[in-house]
């Protein structure tokens, strides 16, 4: 097993604390959520949440945060209100990834602020602090020996910071399709002190032409798999990609709308199955979904992670 | 806002965060209310939607503070269908 660079622990929460302040101030429905968030765990919370924090106030300063919250506020509430239009429909909308490519993700104005939004709720809902609890605790301690580590879609680049703070032998390779998303992604892999270690390519790592067969000792994705017209493409790349025998982690959305989501997944099973029909076996998972839902919800959103290792000489 | 529209938007808040007696002030935000999160928040503003037969945005919802800015949100989105 990996030896892991101890977290270090954060003399204070500076920046956690003025984000608190200005959602008290000027986005008091939001504090309920963020404060559940931090009294789950709220030693780790803080750890991750300061972590995130520094990292953007380096990126985009001090003064920013109250726009980094309304970013996130805003990204909060669309996605709370393509929940409630999900429940009445019954059905994701009817989006098309060319449709989500075209208004979203190759507009920068937009996409900035749904990066720093998205980027933001990796602390500030309570079920996406479990799941880097667990992609810290569960995945990045069964990593052994990882030279290269590929991201898929990186977005912001916060998993792949998140990682390269405690895999300090490891360097890392992530593909977007999005500009924006390569921009973030390196500012905040300069802020967090592992440039020299990372690098971003505009590219659609699904074009299995386009990426590198067994080239990677590790593979990351997150929250991508249900913005694709067709899922199995994503487990067939993190198979191309990994090399025999090594770990990939990934995270999607169940039963969870947003502008964005494309496939609907209803059922834990069908994302392992997916994994499973692509030569991946799948080690362990986690399920969490916030604990405040709407009434007489039919469909608790929920986040899963899945920690996958690619088959070699087996038959099942 | 005729005398009206506030009667159905007071039932809407009432019903919505379970307080009959509620007084529909224009300075009322969520600080007075505590079941007003950012959930119940979205789920309000799909009842004002159906309730006022109107469509708000992400920005629209998210950027409105207290009652007075919905009522004046609701009305200019009821003007502008009716002169549509």
């Amino acid at each position: 097993m990996a030896t892991l660079t101890p977290s270090r622990s954060l003399p204070t929460t500076k920046y956690l604390d003025q984000l608190e302040a200005y959602v008290r101030d000027r986005h008091p429905r939001s504090l309920a959520g963020i404060v559940e968030a931090r009294l789950n765990d709220p030693a780790r919370f803080e750890e991750i949440a300061e972590t995130f924090m520094e990292w953007a106030v380096a990126v985009r300063g001090e003064a920013a945060i109250g726009e980094m919250v309304d970013s996130f506020v805003r990204f909060t509430t669309s996605v709370n209100m393509s929940q409630v239009r999900y429940e009445r429909a019954g059905h994701y909308e009817n989006k098309t990834f060319e449709d989500c490519l075209q208004s979203l993700y190759t507009e920068k104005d937009e996409m900035d602020d749904y990066l720093w939004g998205v980027y933001l709720t990796n602390f500030l809902w309570a079920h996406h602090t479990e799941i880097i609890l667990f992609f810290t605790e569960r995945y990045l301690k069964r990593l052994d020996d990882v030279q290269t580590l590929i991201e898929i879609a990186p977005g912001h680049g916060g998993w792949g910071a998140y990682a390269l703070k405690h895999l300090p032998q490891t360097r890392l390779v992530g593909y977007d399709i999005a500009p924006s998303s390569i921009e973030i992604a390196t500012q905040i892999m300069n802020a967090a002190g592992f440039a020299n270690r990372a690098r971003y390519e505009l590219k659609d790592a699904l074009n299995l032409e386009v990426v590198e067969a067994n080239s990677a000792d590790a593979v990351i994705c997150n929250f991508l798999i249900e913005h694709l017209e067709r899922p199995e493409k994503l487990m067939a790349v993190i198979n191309h990609l990994l090399k025999p025998g090594q770990k990939a982690f990934l995270t999607g959305a169940l039963t969870a709308a947003q502008i964005d989501h494309i496939y609907e997944f209803r059922y834990e099973s069908e994302l392992v199955k997916l994994a499973e029909d692509n030569g991946l076996r799948v080690l362990e998972t986690f399920s969490g979904g916030p604990r405040r839902t709407l009434p007489n919800a039919k469909f608790l959103p929920r986040s899963m992670a899945l920690i996958m290792q690619k088959r070699q000489n087996d038959i099942y | 806002m005729t005398s009206q529209d506030t009667e159905r938007l007071t039932n809407i808040f009432c019903t919505l965060f379970n307080k009959p007696d509620l007084k529909l002030r224009d300075d009322l935000t969520a600080r007075d209310i505590p079941t007003w999160d950012s959930l119940n928040h979205v789920n309000l503003m799909m009842y004002v939607e159906e309730e006022f037969g109107v469509r708000f945005t992400t920005g629209e919802v998210s950027s409105m503070q207290n009652v007075g800015d919905l009522k004046r949100l609701i009305d200019a989105k009821t003007t502008a269908t009716q002169a549509a």
